[in-house]
């Protein structure tokens, strides 16, 4: 009994392969955007029973939790039991090592203790217990080190390890699981000890699908023993400055690689020549290497190819013509920070299929968006930091798939931006632009779709804010322009999908304004910093019970008046200001 | 209580609880063997044997039927579980899709 419904083991999620590899989390603008994705999990998330009809199962399990001392072991039941109050455990932070051992033998397949606080080699004895049950353990940011790993060897059908940020291990722990040849995924994240005298222990790990060496300084050399993975297909090694030109001939071979992360390496468009054999490849991240244009000429043999990261390379109008050669298949592209102008642009014209392209604070304008109106794919488009001005705008009417454009720190005009109000498509809008003001923002009422609306640095006043009634759907929104009073607030206290609010810099703003969004209950993120805010006015808050972070730096609010209202009446704020 | 709403269920040990058809539904498992087409032996007498569940167990399994429904109706109570019956009535619930 049991184990006839034996429930499916859950497929984690890969993490961040797709996109390119782009950090969005630190903007340049000084906006808040980051923080709505960077909240860590709190053990108040979990709210079981609360007006919910549990099952029995989830009854049993919650009954076990709150008695898990009374018990020895739990190795009676059947596995996926087991299993159910092992993670149970987990995600609601109870077990501790007493009640680790309850565990022993139990047969788990998968140990996800990433990030548990107080894992170390103690409790590797409980894992080597699993023996060839144990189909995956993820101990990333444990003490447990190299004598700890060579608990794992018996755990014979491992198919996935994640050890990311562990220092304690190095080139000696790897030896212990070189015989895992059962393993398909593999992760070292950040690692300062691990060598390519280590990585020897790769050799034997045929069955290898995925890599992950992120941010280990000191692996070059190594990749040679990765040359008998020919099931590899996605190999991780952002941020290894350590990557050069001949690393790249060592994996020229691996020719079912799907995903290559190359990020800030010193691999040059010599080494990229080594790839040209990579006929699976749809992904290349190249953010941050030394290569120019020339490296196109390669890039232009891999058929596959759909995702292509090329940010903060060395690009310039010089050799660009090999953009023709890439693959009409692309779907992203990302050309940011790049000496690259118009004369770049008119070799995208074919590019039919680009869904994404980011040009951030490359050297284009407004006449270089004409060789984009064929892209009638596009759905992301970043112009961020571009010369771009008025007269481009009209070039992007036609692209009417376009869900997002970033037009901050341009020189746009109010008066251009009607050109817009055709794209209904779009989510996402960025106006950080001082030059914008009430009247461009009135041309746009038409974008009832829009999600994200930020209008940072522009001058919106009161009667500019009576035009987001027409963005009912809003969920993010940033007006920081100087120019909002209380009675702006009025117009905005009833976008009621608004989860983040940043109306910082307006320093009229008074307590009046905190009553009035009293009611957008679903706010996680509120910024009204430099305004007229006093500590009285936080009692207003009060009913913001989804609220994670509240910033009020520069007003007449202490760091104590937000403790206090945090303790008493919002158990989900993690983060403030002032503290 | 007409006899087409009940249903009986029996314990290992032969105990035999008959219950509202309705309850019993609670468990995904139960419904499965009262609904599915043909002719099950449990579809036409209304009545399942659990040769692996004790009296026990089954009782508490029961009175969980009979809270479920009550929840479901609005009225919100604790349910309790007795520590040295947890994990058996655990595995039952399994079995039961519960």
């Amino acid at each position: 009994m049991g184990g006839a419904c034996s429930r499916k083991r859950d497929q984690r999620e890969e993490e961040d392969n797709i996109g390119g590899g782009i950090y969005r989390r630190y903007g340049k603008s000084g906006s808040s955007k980051w923080l709505a994705t960077s909240f860590s999990r709190q053990s108040s998330d979990i709210q079981m029973g609360n007006g919910k009809c549990l099952s029995l199962m989830d009854l049993c399990i919650k009954k076990i939790r709150e008695d898990i001392d009374k018990y020895t072991t739990f190795s009676m039941l059947p596995r996926d039991l087991s299993q159910q109050i092992f993670n149970d455990l987990v995600f609601s932070r109870l077990l501790t090592e007493a009640s680790l051992n309850a565990f022993r033998d139990c047969a788990l397949q998968d140990l996800y203790l990433g990030e548990y606080p107080g894992v170390n080699n103690s409790w590797m004895d409980m894992v080597a217990s699993q023996g060839s049950s144990l189909l995956s353990v993820d101990l990333s940011a444990s003490d447990v080190s190299d004598d700890g790993l060579i608990h794992l060897k018996d755990c014979i059908n491992l198919q996935t390890i994640n050890f990311n940020y562990c220092d304690q291990i190095s080139d000696r722990g790897l030896e212990c699981i070189s015989g895992l040849s059962n393993l398909t995924s593999l992760s070292f994240r950040r690692n300062n000890a691990i060598t390519a005298k280590g990585m020897s222990a790769f050799a034997g790990l045929v069955n290898m699908v995925q890599l992950d060496l992120e941010r280990c300084p000191e692996i070059h050399g190594g990749l040679v023993h990765l040359k008998g993975l020919t099931k590899l297909e996605s190999l991780n090694l952002n941020w290894c400055n350590c990557i050069t030109d001949a690393d790249m001939k060592s994996i020229s071979g691996l020719t079912n690689l799907k995903g290559l992360q190359l990020s800030s390496s010193k691999v040059t468009d010599a080494g990229i020549s080594h790839l040209k054999g990579l006929h699976n490849l749809s992904l290349l991240n190249l953010e941050g290497c030394l290569v120019t244009a020339s490296c196109l000429d390669s890039l232009s043999a891999l058929a596959a190819l759909l995702y292509l990261n090329l940010s903060r390379c060395r690009l310039t109008d010089d050799g660009c013509e090999f953009f023709s050669g890439l693959g009409k298949k692309l779907k992203v592209l990302n050309l940011a920070f790049n000496e690259i102008s118009d004369t770049c642009l008119a070799h995208l014209k074919g590019f039919t299929n680009l869904e994404s392209l980011n040009l951030d604070s490359c050297r284009i304008t407004g006449d270089g968006l004409a060789n984009l109106t064929d892209l009638r794919r596009l759905k992301c488009l970043e112009l961020s930091d571009t010369e771009v001005a008025s007269n481009g705008l009209r070039h992007l009417s036609g692209l009417v798939n376009l869900e997002s454009i970033n037009l901050s720190f341009t020189a746009i005009t109010d008066t251009s931006l009607r050109k817009l109000s055709g794209l209904t498509s779009l989510k996402s809008l960025n106006l950080d632009v001082r030059q914008i003001s009430d009247t461009g923002l009135a041309a746009l009422t038409s974008l009832t779709g829009l999600t994200h609306l930020d209008l940072f640095g522009a001058r919106i006043t009161d009667s500019g804010t009576s035009y987001l009634r027409h963005f009912k759907n809003l969920r993010s929104l940033e007006i920081c322009g100087g120019g909002l009073t209380d009675s702006g607030v009025k117009n905005i206290k009833d976008l009621s999908s608004l989860t983040l609010l940043n109306l910082s810099q307006n320093c009229n703003l008074t307590d009046r304004t905190l009553e009035m969004i009293s009611g957008l209950t679903g706010l996680v993120s509120l910024n009204v910093s430099n305004s007229r805010i006093t500590s009285s006015g936080l009692r207003h808050l009060r009913t913001l019970k989804n609220l994670k972070s509240l910033t009020l730096e520069s007003c007449k609010v202490s760091a104590n008046d937000i403790k206090s209202l945090q303790e008493n009446h919002l158990p989900n704020l993690v983060s403030f200001r002032p503290e | 209580m007409r006899k087409e709403d009940t249903v009986k269920l029996i314990s290992a040990e032969g105990f035999e609880f008959i219950i509202h058809k309705e309850a019993a539904m609670v468990s995904q498992t139960i419904r499965n063997m009262l609904t599915s087409p043909g002719s099950f032996a449990e579809t036409q007498h209304g009545e399942v044997t659990f040769p692996e569940i004790s009296t026990t167990i089954l009782e508490k399994i029961c009175k969980y039927f009979y809270w479920n429904l009550q929840f479901a109706s609005g009225k919100e109570t604790e349910f309790h579980i007795e520590p040295e019956l947890t994990l058996e009535l655990m595995m039952a619930a399994n079995y039961l899709h519960t």
